[in-house]
């Protein structure tokens, strides 16, 4: 079915230990797409899927051009060439100059999924250098989605999340395993808005 | 199997992680400094998957070895962990936030970072 509800995590140093921790956690019928920006090298990309499938109940695939969001499915933004964009409903990777340094660009992903989602995402920032997905996630909460980001303790590096909680969006600070069960709390709270 | 170089410029840590990873049966390199390091990838790189940074060392430090990976073009087929007492990157590591995929600080649980050293590993080999 169409997913009718995001959502959307960023990731970068350190992120797999957190990815790995939220996906075991969350249930096959989370009634939402789950759409993820990792920073990596692209040829990991594919055995990165292959690992988050062994621990999720939801499968996992590598984000493509053209894919129906749907819910209930884990999308991976392949590392390197192209940003990742949600479209009236469906994946899409494009070109475009780095963000922040980075691309695929988390703040590029998040920007696109709350101006086509609006109230009905969950945003969360896990660990990694730098400061891609602030802007993300301000633009989620924003649009009245939920926002969360990892705390300090349970981060490799707390540069993306701390630059995510200063531009003051963020609804929940909280340590990586306990952030599938939030995400389910806010998705529980939206079901019927 | 996948090969791990592990950059220090601590004969100590240098040798506890080779004797860490030999016990495991992990296939390990050490390199002393940036410099080694380079050399050793541009001899046998193709046979190196795996990279254990250390940040602060003289003359390179970690982040210039970063920078001189990504500027060879070296980064798309390298993971790179740092491997730092240093708790926060700092300013020299502005702009390389997509090609460190882990960071792991000093003191490390010898057990925690073997497995998540296997755990590399087994991506790395599961991407050939």
């Amino acid at each position: 079915m169409q997913a009718e509800r995001v959502i959307a995590i960023g990731a970068s140093t350190g992120g797999l230990v957190a990815l790995k921790e939220i996906l075991s956690q969350l249930p096959d019928n989370i009634g939402a797409a789950v759409i993820i920006v990792q920073h990596m090298p692209s040829f990991i990309a594919r055995s990165i899927v292959t690992t988050l499938n062994e621990i999720s109940k939801l499968p996992v695939k590598l984000a493509e051009d053209g894919d129906i969001l749907e819910e209930n499915t884990v999308y991976l933004a392949p590392g390197g060439e192209r940003h990742v964009v949600v479209e009236n409903g469906r994946i899409r990777l494009v070109d475009g100059d780095k963000v922040n340094f980075c691309r695929p660009s988390v703040d590029v992903m998040m920007e696109s999924i709350a101006r086509e989602f609006g109230p009905r995402v969950v945003g969360a920032i896990l660990t990694g250098m730098g400061h891609d997905g602030a802007r993300g996630i301000a633009a989620i909460k924003e649009r009245g989605g939920v926002t969360i980001a990892q705390d300090k303790v349970t981060s490799a590096v707390f540069g993306m999340p701390k630059a995510a909680i200063e531009t003051g969006k963020v609804d929940h600070v909280m340590p990586s395993y306990r952030i599938a069960s939030a995400i389910m709390d806010a998705l529980g709270g939206q079901r019927y808005t | 199997m996948a090969r791990v170089m592990a950059v220090d410029d601590d004969p100590r840590i240098r040798e506890v992680l080779e004797m860490l990873f030999k016990m495991e049966g992990i296939d390990v390199t050490v390199a002393s400094g940036g410099e080694e390091a380079l050399e050793i990838l541009e001899r046998e790189g193709d046979d190196i998957d795996l990279l254990i940074l250390d940040i602060m060392m003289p003359r390179m430090d970690g982040w210039d070895v970063v920078r001189a990976l990504r500027d060879r073009g070296w980064t798309n087929r390298l993971l790179i962990t740092m491997l730092t007492a240093k708790g926060d990157p700092g300013d020299k590591a502005i702009g390389l936030d997509e090609y460190v995929f882990d960071y792991i600080t000093k003191p490390f649980d010898p057990e925690e970072l073997v497995n998540r050293v296997k755990d590399f590993l087994e991506i790395v080999d599961a991407a050939k």
